[in-house]
């Protein structure tokens, strides 16, 4: 999976600079600039995606810590969408191990021995999987709880 | 509805509003020196105005393509204020846009989620902390000097060397670096009154600008410091940067070839410092290389 420049090269060597309070944020701001640049339509799935989960009972979405959207289930996180369109989300480490099978999605671009995962939404419709990953997350803490 | 009673224009009308209120009061109130741009004008007000217009645009349900947009119009709005106003230079205005676009989209998104949820606690304590840090910054002092140095090696010997560091004619090798090529003055020649502590100096630049300089230290075939007695009026460096002294060391380094250090020290008037001293030491280097590699090719072909 071919991973955004820009945004690698600041996990890579300015990672560090995450816990400066509203850097996150401003770094988020430069993403969604470069998204208008390069994908403005990803803008409108991401915006659709959040409306989306919106709908579904108990949920909630807030200001990730480290930028972009966070998507909280019954006061808790199931997953996050920075503004290039990169999801992170949270499951088992075994259903982490199957969805890896299936080949879509990636290890976690940092935390890799969690049960993280990352998944890129560059067409619509990368935006229904994004959509699956989440409900899967969700109901996994329905589940749960 | 007409343009100007609408949510929108409300929006920019009040956030540029507010800004210009905000910098007309630090400008002409002895918060600070008249010259000082601090950090807050650059970060906390850009902000601001990013969750004011947010809180005007609220019920308009903006996508986030359409709140991008409608901020980056905010943003260029401000800079074309400034320009007006303030009267800010192209050059400085193309330095500052970056920082003022960034933090005004920050603040309409960061705004944008505030009012959504419509948490008052919540959002009187991030404007609170928005505005005690405007008011440390405010009240802190502001003062930075920094030296460049820069150093190239020359295949002379330093005796050939010197009489081109003095003084030389004109640059005409084509501009490399792209700040000067979209405009701003680089350097082009140097005059001297005489070979000699206490000598007078000159440094032209591309738009005829001149700093006058007085030379501080004679040693010939080893340094050449020279202090700046006098700027010229250009709104692109006024009140933003005081170059306050140049030194140029030749090191003869004993098989032909010489090390020529250029150094030069300078005092910013804007802040933060983690942005513009980026640019003033990129600036100055390119001054430097451009000055040193003049100097190499006189002091190499004669």
């Amino acid at each position: 999976m071919k991973t955004n420049s820009l945004f690698s090269f600041v996990l890579r060597y300015l990672g560090f600079l995450k816990a400066v309070p509203l850097l996150p944020l401003v770094f988020d701001s430069m993403l969604k600039l470069q998204t208008l640049w390069t994908n403005a339509g990803l803008l409108d799935w991401m915006d659709e995606l959040e409306e989306e989960i919106l709908t579904w009972q108990g949920t909630s979405t807030g200001l990730h810590q480290y930028g972009g959207v966070q998507f909280n289930a019954y006061g808790k996180e199931i997953g996050h969408l920075h503004s290039n369109g990169l999801l992170d989300v949270l499951y088992s480490k075994r259903i982490k191990a199957a969805l890896i099978k299936q080949g879509r999605i990636e290890p976690h671009h940092i935390f890799t021995d969690s049960g993280w995962i990352s998944f890129y939404i560059k067409k619509q419709e990368d935006k229904n999987y994004a959509k699956e990953l989440l409900e899967m997350a969700y109901w996994r803490l329905r589940s749960k709880d | 509805m007409k343009f100007y009673k609408s949510d929108l224009f409300k929006g920019f009308a009040a956030a540029n509003l507010f800004a210009f209120l905000l910098i007309g009061i630090l400008k002409y109130t002895a918060l600070q020196g008249s010259n000082t741009l601090i950090f807050s004008i650059f970060v906390i007000i850009p902000l601001m105005m990013g969750i004011i217009a947010s809180w005007f645009w609220r019920n308009l349900d903006f996508k986030s393509r359409t709140l991008l947009g409608n901020s980056i119009l905010n943003g260029a709005l401000a800079i074309l204020f400034s320009a007006v106003f303030l009267r800010e230079g192209v050059i400085c205005l193309i330095i500052v846009s970056p920082l003022i676009l960034t933090f005004i989209i920050t603040g309409a998104f960061l705004g944008h989620r505030m009012f959504k949820k419509n948490n008052q606690k919540l959002n009187v304590s991030i404007i609170s902390l928005l505005f005690v840090v405007f008011i440390a910054d405010s009240l802190s002092s502001h003062d930075h000097v920094n030296m460049v140095s820069d150093e190239i090696i020359v295949k002379a010997s330093p005796e050939k060397i010197w009489k081109n560091v003095v003084a030389f004619e004109k640059i005409k090798q084509k501009d490399q670096f792209w700040l000067f090529r979209v405009g701003m003055p680089s350097p082009m020649q140097t005059t001297v009154e005489g070979y000699h502590q206490g000598a007078g100096r000159k440094c032209i630049f591309s738009n005829g600008y001149t700093f006058d300089e007085k030379i501080v230290t004679y040693k010939p075939n080893e340094d050449l410091t020279f202090r700046i007695t006098g700027q010229p009026l250009d709104p692109e460096i006024m009140g933003h940067i005081d170059i306050q002294q140049g030194q140029f060391l030749l090191k003869d380094n004993g098989n032909g070839t010489t090390t020529l250090t250029g150094n030069s020290w300078y005092k910013l008037h804007v802040f933060p410092l983690w942005y513009y001293d980026l640019w003033a030491e990129s600036i100055t280097r390119n001054v430097h290389l451009r000055v040193m590699e003049h100097i190499k090719q006189l002091s190499e072909n004669k």
